[in-house]
């Protein structure tokens, strides 16, 4: 019985050591408050004539050449300047951020793909000081609105700016134009009724109606889309994202869009497969012809002009009502600049210059795949006649001027998309849930992400 | 521990959130299901390994050492040695619309079996579940096999003059003769079950819906994403308890004279 009272010794000992850690638990971990969030001596738009190198933190992929071309530029305008750009992958910067602002070697500016805590941590020096000196509040508003965070660290779209993006991503409807014509679609659906029509006449035809990424959370584009052209306006959906208190989803518009995208499912709109389709294969499927619309953003066009110029267009996603107002769903490709970061003076000139320099915004088209945004006035890039790329870029010049620019539902939260959007959708779209159901878990999940 | 009473983020100041982190493990539907779908993976992290294994471990000692017998342990084991991120990838895509086992199915003629394994709210689950018997397989062959040849021969040399055929061979003196073996693989492979966490992300992610969640994940998820470190902390304590509680009466099981 040897094992026996080996086993007790055991459990005993594991007795103390919770003992012990609930004697520990009295002294909470983690920080403590101090630290203002404004930068704490004047700022100045003056770049100086030290030698500086500038840290740059973005993600992998397109991220890399185009700032690093930008950063060209910038050293050929102010030579003392050297930009050095360091990457990591999307997934991987969401979840060491905060820790690397928080750390020792810390990046001058860095890609912000979510603000989070960021703000309420005082990771993050607000910008508001920088926008005042370089007359950023004399631009049309609606591109900052998503980087303001209240005093609360917590409600976006009003307060301070915290990031400022060099240009946009924006959402819309890729089409296959040899398929469209051959369904007789001569012009962009002007109503969401008429673009359900298409739909049905390209399920008759025998084509794809619809390609889409239903498994890593595509299938939320159309869904909020859906939402917005049924409420004919984006408030509801914009306070939702920015947490105003009292913001909620569970509404009349949502149950029915998500009763049409349920529709559209069962009716063999959307691919059989849909909840097995990832970001990477549904654009190869759309380009080899497998689907008459791809409800996308403009970071597929570069692609899609690649493999087949001129074979693809874009169209907003269309009103509930004809005449009805359009939104689309934007997001900044936002750099902040980190409170530990010795050079905020020259990260600010460096975010002016990416959204004012007229070779930048080139750039930010040309090698970024988005859309600039920054004063009204600014030349517009030029962008090849009939492709994918010009017709995303003048959507979102014209967006720009009729405040047609909405966040995304998957930003809202840092995990209301992977917790709740995807898997509900995924849910919705196998008819596993109502949309009555599926509205009221959205707004449950989000409002226990946010401790309400 | 001391972390899952509090409410924090990882960098700024705590608060204390007393037991509500741990109320919400037993309230939360997707918590919870994510615990069963855990154990619903057992069956196929450790019940059919061990099972398979300990059947293709007699089968390997039948055989003449030789090329053949040299080519199944290879190619049993090499699972354990490529990444689970790349197996997870290569799996994924074998089990896509076009992947290879519904092209195997369409080409014997069954077609209506066909279907995105990864999407499917029945099958997703038991189609991430075989990929650990993949992997797990052959840790559990090779770990068997090594036991096998600890055994005795004059034990198997008795059981066959006492008339004993290859199956109750197996029963009298393989199965006895392999506990200690037995109780490692069940531990190791009951441990990889409860916090798998690779395999999930790469090929699901937890979906379709929430059907093949795991609290691997989840934790992940609670801490990186949401940072909700106390959260995570509790649901990472709650974890360990359970595997603890799963895996000692198989000690105790080893242990017995």
């Amino acid at each position: 019985m040897r094992s026996l009272t080996h086993y007790c010794g055991t459990l005993r000992a594991a007795g103390v050591a919770a003992a012990a850690a609930l004697l520990l638990a009295a002294c909470a971990p983690g920080g403590n408050s101090e630290a203002g969030p404004v930068p704490s001596k004047p700022v100045s738009t003056g770049i100086g004539s030290e030698p500086v190198t500038l840290k740059l933190l973005v993600t992998s992929g397109v991220d890399v050449p185009f700032y690093t071309a930008l950063g060209k530029l910038f050293r050929a305008k102010y030579s003392n300047v050297t930009v050095k750009v360091e990457n990591q992958d999307y997934a991987t910067l969401t979840t060491t951020i905060a820790r690397t602002l928080a750390g020792n070697n810390v990046p001058d500016l860095v890609r912000v793909p979510q603000l989070g805590n960021l703000t309420k941590d005082h990771l993050l020096i607000n910008l508001d000081p920088y926008a005042e000196a370089y007359g950023w509040h004399e631009w049309p508003q609606s591109q900052f609105a998503s980087t303001r965070v209240g005093p609360d660290g917590r409600q976006r779209g009003t307060g301070s700016l915290y990031a400022a993006g060099a240009g946009f991503g924006l959402t819309g409807v890729y089409y296959n134009k040899a398929l469209a014509q051959r369904i007789g679609m001569t012009r962009p659906p002007a109503t969401v009724a008429e673009f359900e029509q298409l739909l049905a006449k390209a399920k008759d035809a025998g084509l794809q109606p619809i390609m889409i990424n239903g498994k890593d959370g595509g299938s939320v584009y159309p869904l909020q889309n859906l939402v917005m052209s049924y409420a004919g306006d984006a408030q509801a959906v914009q306070d939702w994202n920015y947490t105003k208190p009292g913001a909620s989803i569970d509404t009349a518009a949502t149950v029915r869009a998500g009763t049409t995208l349920q529709r559209w499912g069962q009716a063999g709109y959307l691919p059989a497969d849909v909840n097995d389709i990832d970001q990477t294969r549904a654009p190869a499927e759309f380009i080899k012809g497998n689907g008459v619309f791809f409800p996308s953003g403009n970071w597929q066009a570069p692609g899609l002009d690649k493999t087949g110029p001129g074979q693809f267009g874009f169209f907003l996603f269309p009103p509930g009502v004809a005449g009805g107002p359009s939104y689309t769903m934007t997001a900044a490709a936002n750099l902040g600049i980190p409170a530990k970061s010795p050079n905020a003076d020259v990260a600010a000139a460096f975010l002016d210059f990416a959204q004012t320099d007229q070779q930048a915004r080139q750039e930010t088209v040309t090698l970024g795949g988005l859309a600039p945004a920054g004063p009204s006035d600014a030349p517009a890039p030029t962008t090849p006649e009939g492709s994918a790329v010009a017709a995303t870029v003048s959507a979102f010049q014209e967006l720009l001027k009729s405040n047609g620019l909405v966040g995304f539902m998957a930003d809202a939260t840092a995990s209301i998309h992977v917790n709740s959007l995807i898997p509900q959708t995924q849910l919705l779209l196998a008819g596993k849930t109502t949309p009555e159901a599926f509205a009221a878990k959205v707004q449950s999940d989000y409002e226990r992400d946010l401790g309400r | 521990m001391q972390y899952s009473f509090y409410d924090w983020d990882g960098i700024g100041p705590a608060t204390p959130a007393g037991l509500d982190n741990w109320k919400a493990i037993f309230t939360q539907p997707e918590l919870l299901q994510s615990v069963v779908n855990a154990f619903v993976l057992v069956v196929f992290y450790t019940v059919l390994p061990v099972g398979l294994g300990l059947v293709a471990a007699s089968f390997i000692r039948e055989l003449k050492p030789g090329a053949f017998s040299t080519t199944a342990r290879v190619v049993l084991f090499v699972p354990q040695v490529l990444p689970l991120v790349a197996a997870g990838i290569a799996w994924t895509w074998m089990y896509s619309s076009d992947g290879l086992v519904n092209q195997v199915l369409r080409a014997v003629g069954l077609d209506q079996y066909t279907r995105a394994w990864l999407g499917d709210f029945t099958f997703a689950l038991p189609a991430v579940g075989v990929i650990g018997v993949w992997v797990m397989l052959g840790f559990c062959t090779v770990l068997l096999l090594a036991g096998i040849g600890k055994i005795d021969p004059a034990l198997y040399e008795a059981a066959r003059l006492d008339g004993a055929g290859p199956v109750s061979e197996f029963f009298a003196v393989t199965l006895p003769g392999l506990r200690r073996e037995l109780v490692v693989c069940t531990t190791f492979t009951i441990i990889a079950a409860l916090a798998s966490f690779d395999v999930v992300q790469i090929a699901t992610q937890g979906g379709p819906g929430y059907q093949t969640m795991v609290p691997g994940v989840q934790i992940y998820r609670m801490t990186f994403l949401q940072q909700h470190v106390g959260q995570a902390s509790a649901l990472a304590v709650f974890l360990a308890v359970v595997v603890l509680l799963v895996i000692w009466p198989i000690q105790r099981l080893g242990r017995q004279k």
